[in-house]
């Protein structure tokens, strides 16, 4: 147990996670990703340009069987360049929670997340990868590994509608199917963001997030 | 005539003390971030109108009548919005 709980503090303190999960000082960020295999639902406030923090659902679906984790969430921004025509940013994510889960036999414990997220951008090309470990002493050990590589074919102004066409590559050992490779097209306006799917398993993509 | 002239006289020295602030920022490529921007300058009571061009990376800040922002204040803004300003100009 002592091991676990140093082990996942080493995470918080060294790993990072999750699509700009920090935002302008008192920005608020409102998002759900949602797949047949798993789900992440999070709402966010930016302390600072800096610091985050908030609260996460999770769902991931293995064989029919749900695990669902509730979390509290901190986020830091690590480090940022900004370029004059790009920006790179890499950030540390940190979690505590409950973690439910149907997989063997159906139990509640707590759970504790670490993970980073890195991503670099133009107006017109991102990537993006992050890494996210869930660890739960008696229930489980999940980690997430997601890529991202997207281009838009124009660059649009400040308050227009944005296109992007992204490919998204996942590795979930713990989840059925445990690599999705998913093709979406991304929008955004003004403050809006959505992205659509499907993955080469023919499975589903929707996701949503608000800033405010 | 004669009040028309004061009047109008009046009308351009108050405008002649609004602002034209043109701020180029770094990293600005990703209009949805930079939406916190434009949110955070609207909370400033000092300014009237502002605009962010994508292309050229500028923020164009128009401030109220009389008013004005200091370098400081501005480079304190364009940073809780998570950009760096790269350089400041006045009109």
């Amino acid at each position: 147990m002592k091991n676990y709980l140093i082990g996942s503090l080493v995470y918080m303190i060294t790993l990072s996670a999750h699509s700009h999960p920090v935002i302008y000082q008192g920005g608020k960020v409102i998002s759900s990703f949602n797949m047949a295999s798993y789900s992440d639902n999070q709402a966010l406030y930016s302390i600072t340009s800096k610091w985050s923090a908030g609260l996460n659902h999770w769902r991931f679906t293995k064989k029919d069987k749900n695990t669902e984790m509730g979390l509290a969430r901190v986020n830091h921004l690590l480090w940022r360049k900004n370029g004059e025509d790009s920006q790179a940013n890499i950030y540390l994510l940190s979690g505590i929670g409950l973690v439910d889960s149907e997989i063997e036999a159906r139990r509640t414990e707590e759970v504790y997340l670490g993970g980073f997220e890195a991503d670099w951008e133009t107006r017109t090309l991102f990537t993006a990868l992050k890494y996210y470990h869930f660890t739960s002493p008696k229930v489980t050990d999940i980690f997430m590994a997601q890529g991202r590589i997207g281009f838009s074919p124009f660059e649009s102004g400040f308050e227009d509608l944005q296109t992007w066409f992204m490919l998204q590559a996942m590795v979930m050992p713990d989840v059925e199917p445990n690599v999705i490779i998913t093709p979406m097209l991304r929008f955004f306006y003004k403050s809006v963001l959505w992205e659509m799917g499907s993955s080469t398993r023919a499975e589903w993509m929707l996701n949503l997030m608000v800033h405010y | 005539m004669k009040l028309s002239l004061i009047l109008g006289l009046l009308l351009v020295g108050q405008a002649a003390f609004a602002k034209d602030i043109s701020v180029k920022v770094s990293g600005m490529v990703c209009s949805m971030c930079a939406q916190g921007i434009k949110k955070k300058f609207s909370q400033i009571k000092e300014v009237k109108e502002i605009n962010v061009n994508l292309d050229t990376k500028i923020v164009s800040i128009k401030t109220n009548e009389d008013q004005d922002l200091k370098d400081e204040k501005i480079k304190e803004i364009i940073t809780e919005a998570g950009y760096n300003v790269a350089s400041i100009e006045r009109k």
